[in-house]
């Protein structure tokens, strides 16, 4: 009932109004937002809450599907015959033993029983004494006694003792024992049953043992889990916990959570899943996004060096580990997270954050090949990378450590004089102090100067190791044609297709498609490039080359290993390494002449550089001093004017293959018969002067110092930015220039990812943005030209960086190279996780990776286990007959040779020793006659047709090029046409070397060798027919006898015992396959009799029966302790060739076999072989006087 | 904003589903025991057989005589050795290999799905005179292969497949004869010796019994056949790494299919009356 009161107003709110209508609305909506956010701290907050839920069913129909499965293998298994043996033994030796077990066990159970009933009254009665006793201690005078009386009245106290009867009956009549007979009981029951369970033990052990090999048996033989197992899993998915915590994984110690587990549920799981298994329509059918992302960890073994546990996921692969509210979060891909999870192809950029000092990562192969390239495509020419340029980096440090020592020399010194000469007035005192002081100075400065002594020592190692990534443009007047030199520039990939000489888009005109950036005045920028090229060159001349053969060439340049690195033929006929250029169109550039001598000796410079004086010398420098123009990195490696180390040798890795100069000029002669030059365009403007000078400006400012060696821009920096730490560069400071936008919403002016490439039956593309660092990365290094595109900028400021040529596979590599590229302070991890090995083993393996793949030892060798090398691929070794002639396999080289035996094989691989006073005499010869300039002018090579070469005329100038000590001779498999060249590495690196091969295989530094015993005659006697009988040695390991090695196809055994470990040469002569798979050296050759090993033979001779030693340890004394006269004597006994005359050989074998006879000539005889060389040559050598 | 709608409607659905998945418990047992089936299926009936001959066009090659001089041993006992490689009597091709390459019974199970028991009995490779005999063998997977050596010298063996294990095993004089077993089909694994580097062997394992090796007079028959529609292929040794040639062939039931090959100068294709293909030429090892 309402009371109106009519005073009031007619609008009273209070009356007229109701809130109940906003009430109502906010009472709804609070109900609603309690309504929501229950709902989202159950489900919205909490997606994975779901996806666990799928995980557990799908993973628990997995698991049930694939039970059946596995209880059949176990079956399998168990019903092997070896299998049922193991069970039966295990069986047998179980029942053999059962009765007395079943005694003991019997006996036990009575006495335990016994024991039983006698503890509790024992303790009982024990109890109570210890309480008298204690009372006896702490009281005093007639207490005491008392105690003791009670003391004693305990012990003889009766007590009742239910004991069960012996016989078993049940019964347990009471007895009657006072303490003693209690505790004699109690204790003679312990022991016994302490006795008896000993016994059973002891009994058990056989069966025990037996019944363990066969479940070890079960467990080695079965693939994958067992349905026990299983079980055990599928009960887990039972009990499976819906919460975060289970699933996280928390490292204190780094401040590392990461909940990625909570939806990544299958991670570590024991079972090998995969999409296909989990999918929503059960195993096997399509896999769906969840199904992917339940897959167990495709790399276990990389899971088990870095434990999740310790190292978390987002570590390596980056995104936000503690996020589990979206996907999108999860992984990072957020644009205020820093550390977004890298994309699949570039995971492995995680493992270049922490693992940024090593050069090669095991089992990270884009990782690698990204350094690969960025080392050896000239990436490092004119980008920084920390530890990349290491020799340089080295040579300027040590050169400013020399600098800052003779400083303090000089300051020393001025010291000492003014020490000596104290001014007047000096106490007699004061003077003998200052004269100590001079003198100790003195002696400081000796020890300085040693010191710099040593520094220069490193100075001259590191010239001789530091290389360039291009040709030596000093050169170009001696080697190309000049009017090919702008051709070249104008599009390096046209002429030649995947060179590393990258395309300088602003000057370069290229055909291909992709925005045109080029200069307006870019032809005049290549030709005055061009111009300074060729007017800073080296003058002079180089001894003119006959054309030679052709097809022996050929024959050549496809066995010796040229291969390994270079690539001929070109488009789909391509076949070779990438390390180095295609030779295919050699002929359309270079000069013959020089070709040849490169061939014959790549290292071997026009004019030795004097850093101190920042000039080449030439011979008036030499002649000022009354020195022979005379340059090598041996004994002629120093300045005559200042002393300073010279660079003394070109700067290329490729190495010297100690070819004679008639198999030079027959590569050369292959290499030009495959392409002649076109009709140039005349490139008279390469003599200008004013164009000379604006390229010098422009050669500075395109950095092509950082590749090439040019006269004027020996010292020259590199240009570009550093790149230690570019994957950490904030994203607004990387330079989208104009492309922001279209690199945010996804559009792609290069369509790099497009459905053509890479992944065919990828679905259809998204435009997917790529404002980010990898996106950047790609383009940058795809098309550097485009963050130039529309830009308003003057010719000196606009981007510089030439495009690279690379393949897809490339261009990811070198992009998870630069993502990974972060450095302490980007990444994700504290720097104390960062890999940096202790120990001086995994030390000298990344040190001596800088040296493998400098100089790609892995074009011929395996390196590591697994690998392939690229000569194994070519097609010519692909027949049974071809693999036997690879070159060997490195993959236990440290456990094989003696290091110091290796050192001085990697010195000189021909192995020829030290040179006779006769060598030297030759080869200071050879100088001689190299040194005037009879030789006429170098002709344009293509003026030499190949018409040419069929009217040889007598040669008026013989022997041109310098001799080659080692000629021909391969030190330690003469038989293979493939030739270990010399590298000509500094100490530095051969120590390196030895160090990193020792390390891969686990050696001790340094390797001290264990004395043989010698041999007793009768050894030597039993050893020999070993070696004859059976399979006879000698066969196919050569000798050195000509005839006889002329079949062979192994190694000397008089290298042996300076070559080869005992241990070593042992494992290999039981089976060499475990060692090198494939090997021609065949397994079988011993046999196990007990302990020992013995020759395999059905009728071994009498001597090896009665020899009741090992026989292979016999055999590889004997072979360590090989003498030459052993040896012939062996050859005298061995049932082989006899050394008669050779047999009629078939006319197209002749060359080869003639060859062959004369490098066994030259590894005979050693003294005359210079000599010998240089009279083929002046045999073969003939030439138009022209 | 986008995402997390995204989402909401995400883990609505999941959460639906998840209920509807508990509700509904029972699909779960009724897709776990499909397995599928995997061989253990064996062909028995009518059976038919293939038959041909191997011509050679043109020229044979030479047989060349052999320098045994790094072994006289062999010498002695073989003073004749000469080259096996192409092998041509009449215009007709020894040594080839032919075998069913793939193709399906009438009943369209394809050859491979079958399981063949490989038979107790072993093949012989045996060394005698310096060269193995026969020079081009077949052998089906996991059928014993026993070597023996019946020359007066030492041998090794040294099969060098590519999908099955290397080995080089040596045998001298006298010794035992060497077992081995192949576990995966190959055709055809080169057998060499690295002591005596003219010896050469070929040895084709397939998991089915279907193949032969042609003889002297260049044919070839292939027994228990199911019928079926085949694609028959033979391989000889020229050319770098062998040279395979293929045909269609049908297999009627009791009957017997022809499948002529030629090798040789001019790849002509067979027997212009059958069903076939055209020949064709295909490096061997391209395909393994």
């Amino acid at each position: 009932m309402v009371i109106r009161e009519p005073e009031l107003p007619a609008q009273d709110p209070i009356v007229s109004r109701s809130t109940s209508g906003i009430m109502l609305i906010c009472a709804l909506l609070l109900t609603l937002t309690l309504a929501w956010s229950l709902y989202d701290e159950a489900f919205g907050q909490r997606p994975w809450k779901g996806i666990q839920q799928q995980f557990v069913s799908r993973y628990t129909r997995y698991l049930k599907s694939i039970k059946a499965q596995a209880g059949k293998t176990e079956a399998e298994v168990k019903e092997s015959p070896e299998y049922q043996t193991l069970d039966g033994e295990a069986q047998a030796a179980l029942e053999q033993v059962k009765p007395q077990i079943a005694e003991i066990d019997h006996k036990v159970t009575q006495i335990q029983s016994e024991l039983d009933a006698v503890t509790d009254p024992f303790q009982n009665q024990r109890g109570k004494l210890t309480v008298i006793n204690y009372n006896v201690e702490i009281s005093s005078g007639g207490a005491k006694e008392r105690y003791r009386r009670q003391a004693q009245a305990k012990r003889a106290e009766l007590v009742e003792v239910d004991l069960p009867a012996a016989d078993g009956s049940g019964k347990a009549p009471t007895q009657k024992m006072n303490y003693e007979q209690l505790e004699k009981l109690f204790n003679d029951l312990r022991d016994e049953k302490a006795r008896l369970l000993g016994q059973k033990a002891d009994l058990l052990k056989v069966p025990t043992e037996l019944g363990k090999k066969r479940d070890d048996y079960l467990k080695h033989y079965m693939t994958g889990l067992g349905p026990s197992q299983i079980d055990g899993l599928i009960r887990k998915m039972d009990q499976f916990d819906y919460s975060i915590l289970p699933h996280q994984i928390s490292v204190n110690e780094f401040n590392i959570v990461d909940r990625c587990e909570v939806c990544h549920v299958g991670i570590r799981e024991p079972l090998d899943l995969r999409a296909e298994d989990l999918a929503p329509g059960g195993p096997g059918k399509k896999p769906d996004s969840l199904a992917r992302a339940f897959v167990s960890h495709p790399n276990r073994e990389i899971l088990q060096i870095h434990s999740p546990d310790r190292f978390g996921c987002a570590s390596c692969h980056w995104g936000n580990g503690r996020a589990t509210t979206s996907e999108v979060k999860g992984h990072g891909r957020h644009k205020f997270w820093l550390w977004p999870m890298f994309e699949k192809e570039n995971t492995e950029a995680g493992c270049q954050q922490c693992h940024a000092k090593d050069r090669v990562t095991q089992g990270a192969d884009t990782l690698n090949l990204g350094r690969d390239l960025f080392y050896q495509r000239g990436c490092m020419g004119c980008h920084r990378y920390e530890g990349f340029d290491r020799e340089t980096d080295a040579l300027g440090s040590t050169r400013q450590s020399i600098s800052q020592l003779e400083d303090q020399i000089t300051a020393n010194q001025k010291q000492i004089r003014l020490d000596e000469a104290p001014p007047e007035g000096t106490s007699d005192e004061d003077a003998q102090k200052m004269l100590a002081q001079s003198e100790a100075l003195k002696v400081t400065n000796s020890i300085l100067a040693a010191r710099i002594d040593q520094l220069n020592l490193q100075s001259k190692y590191l010239m001789q190791d530091q290389k360039k990534v291009g040709p030596n443009l000093k050169d170009v007047r001696l080697k190309l044609r000049k009017e090919w030199i702008p051709v070249w520039l104008k599009n390096p990939q046209g002429f030649r297709p995947g060179t590393k000489m990258p395309t300088f888009w602003r000057f370069a005109s290229t055909d291909d498609a992709g925005p045109h950036m080029r200069d307006a005045d870019g032809e005049q920028q290549i030709q005055a490039i061009a111009a300074y090229l060729w007017q800073d060159s080296f003058e002079g001349t180089i001894p003119t080359q006959q054309r030679g053969d052709a097809g022996h060439g050929k024959e050549l340049f496809e066995n010796r290993g040229c291969l390994a690195c270079h690539s001929i033929g070109d488009g789909d006929n391509k076949i070779g390494g990438t390390f180095a250029a295609n030779l295919q169109k050699v002929g359309e550039k270079a000069n013959f002449d020089y070709v040849v001598r490169w061939i014959h000796n790549p290292r071997e410079r026009f004019a030795p550089y004097c850093p101190k004086e920042k000039r080449d010398l030439t011979p008036d420098d030499y002649a000022k001093h009354n020195l022979p123009y005379v340059f090598d990195t041996e004994l002629h490696s120093r300045c005559p004017n200042d002393g300073a180390e010279l660079q003394v040798q070109n700067m290329t890795v490729m190495p010297n293959f100690r070819l004679s100069e008639t198999d030079a000029r027959d590569i050369a002669t292959y290499l030009f018969s495959l392409s002649s030059p076109p009709g140039y365009e005349s490139a008279a403007f390469m003599d200008s002067p004013e164009l000379r000078e604006k390229g010098q400006a422009l050669i500075k400012q395109y950095g092509c110092a950082g590749c090439h060696e040019i006269k004027g821009f020996e010292e020259e920096q590199r240009i570009g930015k550093e790149l230690t730490v570019e994957g950490a560069t904030p994203i607004e400071r990387l330079d989208f220039a104009l492309l922001t936008k279209k690199a945010e919403e996804g559009i792609d002016p290069l369509n790099l990812h497009g459905a053509s490439e890479t992944t065919p039956n990828a679905p259809p593309k998204e435009e997917k943005p790529w404002y980010n660092h990898k996106g950047f990365f790609e383009h940058k290094i795809t098309e550097p030209s485009i963050y130039d595109q529309g830009k308003e900028k003057d010719a000196k400021d606009r981007l510089r960086m030439p495009r690279p040529y690379l393949t897809p596979e490339w261009r990811n590599a070198l992009t998870t190279f630069l993502l990974g590229s972060v450095g302490a302070e980007g990444a994700n991890v504290p720097q104390s996780l960062f890999y940096s090995p202790q120990d001086s083993r995994r030390q000298d393996i990344q040190n001596g990776w800088w040296v493998i793949k400098k100089y790609n030892c892995m074009g011929c060798h395996q390196v590591q286990v697994g690998q392939r090398s690229v000569v194994m691929d070519l097609p010519f070794y692909q027949t049974p007959e071809g693999k036997d002639l690879l070159p060997p396999r490195l993959t236990s080289e440290g456990a094989r040779v003696d290091p110091s035996w290796l050192l001085r094989f990697l010195h000189d691989p021909s192995l020829s020793g030290e040179k006779t006073p006769a060598e030297n005499a030759a080869i200071s010869n050879a100088e001689q006659a190299a040194k005037p300039a009879t030789t006429p002018q170098p002709s344009p090579s293509a003026s030499v047709s190949p018409a040419a070469k069929s009217s040889p005329t007598p040669a008026a100038t013989a022997g041109h090029l310098k001799a080659q000590p080692g000629l021909d001779r391969n030190g330690v498999r003469p038989y293979l046409k493939f030739r270990m060249p010399t590298f000509n590495f500094s100490p530095n690196e051969l120590q390196t070397l030895v160090r990193f091969f020792m390390a891969m295989s686990g050696q001790q530094e340094p390797y001290i060798k264990e004395p043989l015993q010698p041999l007793t005659e009768q050894e030597k006697l039993v050893a020999r027919q070993m070696f004859t009988s059976g399979t006879p040695c000698l066969k196919c390991h050569i000798t050195g006898e000509p005839t006889h090695d002329a079949k062979a196809i192994a190694p000397n055994f008089l290298l042996a015992s300076e070559r080869l470990k005992p241990e070593w040469t042992f494992r290999w002569l039981l089976d060499p396959s475990q060692i090198s798979p494939g090997t021609a050296m065949p397994t079988g050759l011993f046999r196990k009799d007990g302990d020992r090993w013995v020759i395999n033979l059905p009728n071994p001779p009498a001597s090896a029966n009665e020899y009741h030693d090992d026989h292979a340890r016999l055999l590889v004394r004997y072979m360590m302790l090989m003498t030459p006269d052993e040896q012939r004597r062996l050859l005298a006994t061995a049932p082989v060739a006899p050394a008669a005359a050779p047999q009629p050989q078939k006319a197209a074998q002749m060359t080869l076999r003639r060859r062959r006879d004369e490098t066994t000539f030259n590894r005979t005889r050693r003294a005359p072989r210079a000599t010998l060389a240089e009279s083929r040559s002046a045999r073969t050598v003939a030439r138009p006087g022209m | 904003m986008k995402q997390t709608k995204v989402w909401l409607v995400l883990t609505l659905a999941f959460s639906l589903l998840i209920l509807a998945a508990a509700c509904g418990k029972a699909p779960e047992n009724a897709e776990s025991g499909t397995t599928p089936a995997t061989g253990g299926k064996t062909y028995s009936g009518d059976v038919g057989s293939i038959t041909g001959s191997i011509a050679y066009t043109g020229a044979a090659p030479a047989a060349k005589k052999i320098d045994t001089s790094a072994d006289p041993v062999c010498g002695q006992k073989n003073p004749n050795l000469s080259t096996e490689d192409t092998v041509v009597n009449n215009g007709k091709l020894a040594n080839a290999f032919i075998y069913i390459k793939d193709g399906a019974a009438t009943d369209g199970t394809k050859i491979g799905d079958y399981s063949w028991t490989p038979p107790t009995t072993a093949v012989t490779l045996d060394q005698n005179g310096c060269h193995y005999r026969p020079h081009v063998l077949g052998i089906m997977t996991n059928q014993k292969l026993t070597i023996t050596n019946s020359d007066p010298t030492q041998h090794n063996i040294h099969p060098t497949p590519k999908n099955n294990p290397e080995w080089n095993q040596t045998q001298p004089n006298g010794a035992p004869p060497i077992e081995k077993t192949f576990a995966r089909s190959e055709v055809l694994i080169p057998v060499k010796c690295n002591q005596h580097p003219w010896m050469k062997s070929y040895i084709g394992v397939l998991k089915h019994p279907f193949f032969a090796v042609s003889g002297e007079d260049g044919s070839f028959t292939i027994k228990g056949v199911p019928p079926g529609t085949y694609t028959v292929a033979a391989w000889h040794e020229g050319g770098a790494t062998g040279t395979e040639k293929t045909m269609q062939v049908t297999v009627a039931a009791n009957g017997s299919a022809k499948a002529d090959f030629s090798f040789g100068e001019a790849t002509a294709s067979g027997n212009p009356g059958l069903q076939m293909m055209p020949a064709l030429d295909v490096p061997m090892f391209g395909r393994h």
